[in-house]
């Protein structure tokens, strides 16, 4: 279909591409307005300021670092989706490497359960995990919320790992027990060190997901404000009663840049199908 | 591999999975079991403690393991009578005569679509077909249409019959209406820009390409996103003010039914499309070009290239990522919680209309409280997503590894 298309299909085509361009980019760019518009609402009567910013102030900004939580909700996320994902990759890459690698009873009927969990939402799992916690005294605390994170993050890195493993040829592995390996310092010294590249990015992936969790932090960890993470604290500011829009806008944009800069940044792993353990919201 | 066995080699599998099982025993598998238990039971916000001297509630209780005190000052909850009274009242309204007929009639409004795929594919591997594969597909959406009529099978009627027969089951047929509407749009958005981002002609794909894909990046945020999103169609919100400089007044489009929820999917859309855009342009690139060299030596039109060459040679790298994001679209939650809730608010405890499977379930636990019921939920949803699950990997073919 690689013909040289007709001019005015060209056009067209441009033209589609401009607009969903627009579509893409404007929500995020109204963020970016509102954040440095004077006064707290979204909106202006101004045409023009909700194209390009026609005042510009960083009160907002300012106000948000100042006034409220969000630098504690910023460093509580670090807190959590980090821990998670290392936990997750620390435990998991072991499993998904003896089910890539070794064949034992109950392999694919594992495989098959993880998908399984994974395709069963958290939110109906609530209610029993935030009673184990609160036996365990565990509850409205992070590292409560990272337990009850670690079940859906592992079974991601699980499928991940094990696809990459699958890619790494046995043939190295093997000459590495000849040369007198057991099969964990074939895993340490050889597949690990290979797999580093995809152990990164499945890192990210899994930092991503809990950073952007919502349902279990809100009924998990719901006071007080000091512990919140930045979605329950960012969702809870804009359901107050006058709602600070412009601080709530430059808290969005301020969560927003960093994960689309690793996302640009990850681009050509999401093409390259790393993402069949879906992370896709 | 080489060079060990027996004990040793099993040893060493368990030092590998083991944390991963316990880890998955405590968090995924416990709750399925405390879930089962629990649909069994009366439990709600009226019953919400346990009976401890009951042994099975000892064990499966998180509250009774470490003290058998009874607590607060209400009944414990006890095994309902008849046991499956939540399963009852959760799938009874399917079961009636009116509820079967309804979707025996909707089953017949469809089939003639069904009929025209089945077809085509019989045609399709014929050297000369009788009739284009368009005529076909216009024929069976004209009898579709047609059946769907009021006078004929009515289809409005049975919607409405089903949406009569129980809370649960209302809150499944909007979700699939939602998931009809949804993955066609997904599909026909991603395949567009793929096809554009995939000419050699277009200058800048790759600047495109970065840019495409932001809301991507922003579905990892979506309930923060959703909130901005959800601005937009507030009365006095943008899109009304742009309508209002044109002199137009707007809705308050999150107020309205059908308005809010074409909110809810015009807002999906925006998050899934670039998932759909990057795996179709996956597949395409790996369609060789000496294919559509010899469709244009034959004369072939675009259209016939596309509808001959692309979409089936598109179907393996698509067809995993449309049964994924189909699991994913029921289970839709984090979007429609920051637009709208699961509004338009009708009144306590009426399901709203986009108040679709996730956010009728997390209201039901944490609102009205219905442990109970939603434990009920909870056991049925997990049979659906398994067997959905079984059924994706026997198309994606994922487990190929597995099964060696």
């Amino acid at each position: 279909m690689n013909q040289p298309p007709k001019p005015w299909t060209k056009i067209l085509m441009y033209v589609v591409l401009v607009l969903m361009t627009i579509f893409a980019l404007y929500p995020v760019w109204f963020a970016v307005l509102a954040a440095g518009r004077p006064g707290q609402r979204l909106y202006t009567f101004d045409l023009m300021g909700m194209i390009v910013p026609t005042q510009w102030t960083w009160d907002n900004l300012r106000a948000l670092l100042t006034e409220t939580a969000f630098l504690t909700w910023i460093k509580n996320s670090l807190f959590v989706a980090t821990a998670t994902a290392l936990a997750a990759l620390f435990i998991g890459t072991s499993a998904a490497f003896a089910f890539s690698r070794f064949k034992f009873y109950g392999r694919q009927g594992g495989l098959i359960l993880f998908l399984a969990i994974q395709a069963f939402p958290g939110i109906l799992s609530l209610v029993p995990i935030a009673q184990i916690l609160s036996a365990v005294g565990l509850y409205a605390n992070h590292w409560g919320l990272i337990m009850a994170y670690l079940a859906g993050t592992l079974v991601f890195v699980i499928w991940n790992l094990k696809g990459y493993f699958d890619t790494i040829p046995i043939d190295l592995e093997e000459a590495a027990m000849i040369d007198g390996c057991d099969p964990i310092q074939s895993f340490v010294r050889v597949a690990l060190p290979l797999a580093r590249p995809a152990l990164a990015v499945t890192l990210l992936f899994g930092f991503m997901a809990g950073w952007g969790e919502f349902f279990l932090a809100n009924i998990l960890i719901p006071a007080p404000d000091a512990k919140k993470t930045v979605m329950v604290g960012m969702y809870q500011m804009a359901n107050e009663v006058n709602i600070p829009w412009g601080r709530f806008a430059s808290g969005a944009v301020l969560v927003l840049i960093p994960i689309i800069l690793i996302f640009l940044w990850l681009q050509r792993y999401l093409e390259s199908g790393l993402t069949v353990g879906g992370v896709k919201g | 591999m080489v060079g060990w066995s027996g004990r040793r080699k099993n040893l060493t599998i368990l030092a590998f999975v083991v944390p991963t099982l316990l880890a998955i025993a405590v968090f995924s598998v416990y709750p399925f079991i405390f879930n089962t238990f629990i649909s069994l039971t009366n439990r709600s916000k009226f019953r919400p403690n346990p009976d401890c001297s009951v042994t099975i509630w000892r064990i499966v209780e998180p509250t009774c393991w470490l003290s058998t005190e009874q607590r607060g000052l209400a009944e414990p909850f006890t095994f309902s009578d008849p046991l499956l009274k939540n399963y009852g009242d959760l799938l009874g309204g399917l079961f009636t005569a009116d509820a079967l007929l309804a979707l025996l009639r909707i089953g017949l409004i469809v089939a003639p679509l069904i009929v025209a795929l089945v077809l085509n594919n019989r045609w399709g591997k014929r050297l000369s077909r009788p009739v284009s594969s368009g005529i076909v597909w216009l024929g069976g959406l004209v009898v579709t249409i047609l059946l769907a009529l009021p006078w004929l099978l009515d289809l409005p009627g049975a919607y409405q019959t089903l949406l009569e027969s129980g809370d649960f089951i209302m809150v499944n047929v909007r979700t699939i209406l939602y998931v009809v509407i949804c993955m066609p749009l997904f599909f026909i958005f991603g395949l567009t820009m793929a096809l554009i981002l995939n000419n050699d002609y277009i200058k800048g794909r790759t600047f495109f390409r970065v840019i495409l894909i932001v809301p991507w990046a922003a579905s990892t945020v979506a309930i923060m996103m959703s909130l901005i999103w959800q601005f937009f169609f507030r009365g006095n919100g943008t899109i009304n003010q742009f309508l209002a400089v044109l002199g137009i007044e707007g809705p308050t489009y999150l107020t309205k039914d059908v308005w809010a929820f074409f909110v809810v999917v015009l807002v999906n859309l925006w998050y899934t499309y670039p998932f759909f855009m990057v795996i179709i342009l996956g597949g395409l690139q790996s369609i060789p070009p000496d294919l559509y060299e010899a469709a244009e030596v034959d004369g072939a039109s675009w259209w016939q290239q596309l509808m001959n060459i692309t979409l089936p040679l598109l179907r393996p790298a698509v067809l995993p990522a449309i049964v994924l994001s189909t699991l994913t679209t029921y289970k839709v939650d984090a979007v429609v919680w920051g637009i709208t809730q699961g509004g338009p608010v009708k009144g306590a405890d009426i399901p709203g209309f986009t108040e679709f499977v996730m956010v009728h379930a997390y209201k039901q636990i944490f609102q009205t409280r219905a442990y109970g019921r939603m434990g009920a939920f909870a056991v049925i949803l997990f049979v659906v997503l398994f067997i959905a699950t079984l059924y994706s990997l026997r198309i994606t073919r994922i487990t190929e590894g597995a099964y060696e």
